[in-house]
């Protein structure tokens, strides 16, 4: 006869209360190691969209995630022109907090090398991917605007194309794809008059250079940034994203660029684990002390508890070890409604964060990895609880119930 | 035929100027199929003398013996003492201590199932067809009268086939006529069941239904036994 399932049974209203209870706190560890997950994966997104073998960023630097990294848009090429290589794309990188309606948007701009970076390694859920130089941009739908709205960025207006999820930075905040050139009238956005004056001084160096003196109607073209005359300086890119074509020539392209005295090459793992390490660190260790500490206190909550319910039991188990109940038997009622106990409330802890875990304002995770050992550390900490009231059971004395 | 023995056991508390003697040599022999009555004032030493016979607190000297094997000798334990109350014991107390969250029939069988027996249930359902309470088998002990919930305990009291069972003033908190009864059922299991039957009582208004009576003063037995 199971003694542990007939109690609970018994006053099953009480026994749903304790549980309810326990699993809010169980919900709160839940959610602390789902939001280090989201951490994480935030974190590495946006790198990992980007799908790249390799990250070439500026030398002694991180890389755009972590430093103001700058390079010269012609490693571009160079990087092209290694044996192996089979593309090479500029990228830009910056966070903007721009007004949005009544609200602000916050958001990190990606500028994407077009026409041979259009998005299409991006993991689109609706609309499609940039289809032409200007105009258009592919946004995180976690931004709140939908395919075919519009965003007002440096007095021009974006289109939004095609819409991904998920694609964050490691401060949770959305991701926004354009060209370079797009992204970088954004970020170079200045007053009109000042516009105006560089183009002045633009042209004023072009037509001193020996181009202008030779083709001076080329001048009129620097109307647009996107036209780069070989003789003006470019605006610098944050990185160049470099794919190879088989896993096999990694080594040796990356031996080749990290030659260069300019660049510092990271691998793809190698980006993410900067981002996880020097972006998330603190928040991660500040979350795992957080999440140590709910343990702990769901620990004692939960032993507490059971030493109540074992006490509340002090007559029976006198009863049964008076009637010659074997030690094991009441043991196995405490460890029994522990599980019990342990169970109910992290399943109804589970149910609790699906529900709730999408209305956080970060990303919670919920992996399988983390259910698992969520539940694996509940029945540990069932079981070590459980001692404090085998403890008292195996002291009751059975001449108790003589006593009346 | 002899169902249980007490030799010489001597029990005290405190020590030097405080000790306190509770049992001083009591000597007693409890026959198979008889119920004996333990009368005297309180503080003569009888529930001490029913712990010791319970194998709950041992005695510091003197020897117990069950269908004359010896379970406890010169105020040591012969083997286990859960394993020996299990084997030998059945207990009835002045409240039924029925386990709130078993039936009747649940708090008889785990009775039976402690201590062994083939088919519990069966043996459950049995025992209280036979003390005429099998309609209230599936009843929860709070919504048992005060002499149901005794007759359970008493059910309970024989689920292991007990040599002695030991009632601690099983009818102080029953009315003279469910008191009565309570008793008279008593000599009736220590008939049927073959099972020597000790009970500590202050109740004066049943005492024909016994076969035995003793008197306990200050630690002793001081009156032989009045058949």
């Amino acid at each position: 006869m199971n003694l542990a399932w007939r109690d609970i049974r018994h006053r099953l209203g009480r026994f749903l209360g304790i549980s309810l209870g326990l699993s809010l706190l169980f919900t709160v560890v839940l959610a602390m190691a789902g939001i280090y997950q989201g951490l994480v994966e935030d974190a590495t997104s946006l790198a990992r969209a980007m799908r790249a073998d390799l990250w070439l960023v500026q030398r002694d630097t991180y890389g755009p995630f972590a430093d103001s990294s700058r390079i010269d848009p012609t490693v571009e090429w160079r990087a092209a022109a290694v044996p192996g290589v089979t593309g090479a794309r500029a990228y830009t990188y910056q966070v903007l907090q721009r007004s949005q309606g009544k609200g602000q948007a916050r958001f990190a701009l990606v500028g994407l090398a077009w026409p041979e970076d259009r998005g299409q390694g991006l993991h689109l859920v609706a609309g499609r991917e940039l289809a032409q130089a200007h105009g258009e941009m592919v946004v995180d739908v976690s931004l709140g605007i939908g395919v075919g709205e519009q965003l007002q960025l440096a007095e021009e207006p974006y289109t939004v194309v095609g819409l991904t999820r998920g694609v964050l930075t490691t401060g949770g905040d959305p991701a926004a794809f354009m060209t370079i050139a797009d992204a970088q009238l954004v970020l170079l956005d200045t007053a009109p008059d000042a516009v105006q004056a560089e183009r002045v001084r633009r042209q004023e160096r072009f037509r001193s250079a020996e181009l202008g003196h030779a083709q001076p109607v080329l001048a009129d073209l620097l109307v647009d940034p996107r036209w780069k005359p070989p003789v003006l300086a470019t605006p610098s890119v944050h990185a160049v994203l470099v794919n190879v074509d088989t896993p096999e020539h990694l080594a040796a392209v990356r031996k080749i660029i990290a030659s260069w005295p300019d660049v510092s090459v990271f691998s793809q793992s190698e980006q993410e684990d900067l981002l996880v390490l020097g972006v998330v660190e603190k928040a991660r260790m500040q979350l795992g002390m957080f999440a140590v500490i709910l343990v702990l206190t769901s620990s004692v909550v939960f032993a507490v508890i059971l030493y109540n319910m074992t006490m509340d039991k002090t007559h029976t188990i006198a009863m049964l070890r008076l009637i010659g109940s074997p030690a094991r038997r009441i043991v196995g009622m405490v460890v029994q409604q522990a599980w019990l106990l342990g169970l109910l409330a992290y399943a109804l802890a589970v149910g609790i964060g699906m529900f709730a875990f999408p209305h956080f304002p970060r990303r919670v995770v919920m992996t399988d990895g983390i259910q698992w050992a969520g539940l694996g550390l509940v029945m540990l900490v069932s079981t070590l609880s459980s001692v404090l009231g085998i403890r008292y059971a195996m002291n009751v004395d059975a001449g108790k119930v003589l006593e009346g | 035929m002899e169902a249980a023995r007490a030799i010489g056991i001597r029990k005290s508390f405190g020590s030097g100027d405080t000790e306190v003697q509770a049992l001083r040599g009591v000597d007693l022999t409890l026959e198979t199929g008889k119920m004996v009555a333990l009368l005297g004032p309180s503080g003569a030493g009888k529930s001490t003398l029913i712990k010791a016979l319970g194998l709950v607190s041992l005695p510091q000297q003197g020897s117990i013996l069950m269908r004359g094997k010896a379970v406890v000798a010169d105020g040591r334990a012969q083997a286990d003492l859960a394993e020996l109350r299990r084997h030998y014991l059945g207990f009835v107390f002045q409240k039924a201590n029925l386990v709130p969250f078993l039936t009747a029939r649940q708090n008889v069988e785990i009775a039976a199932e402690i201590g062994g027996a083939p088919a519990p249930r069966r043996r459950a359902l049995e025992l209280l067809e036979s003390l005429g309470l099998s309609h209230r088998a599936d009843a929860w002990p709070d919504t048992l009268s005060g002499g149901e919930q005794q007759r359970v305990a008493i059910a309970r009291a024989l689920a292991n086939h007990p040599t002695l069972i030991l009632a601690d003033e099983p009818t102080a908190a029953l009315d003279r006529e469910r008191g009565r009864s309570v008793m008279e059922l008593l000599r009736q299991v220590a008939r049927e069941h073959g099972a020597a039957v000790l009970v500590v009582t202050h109740d004066q208004r049943a005492l024909d239904v016994f076969d035995s009576l003793y008197n306990m003063e200050d630690g002793q037995i001081v009156a032989e036994p009045v058949a």
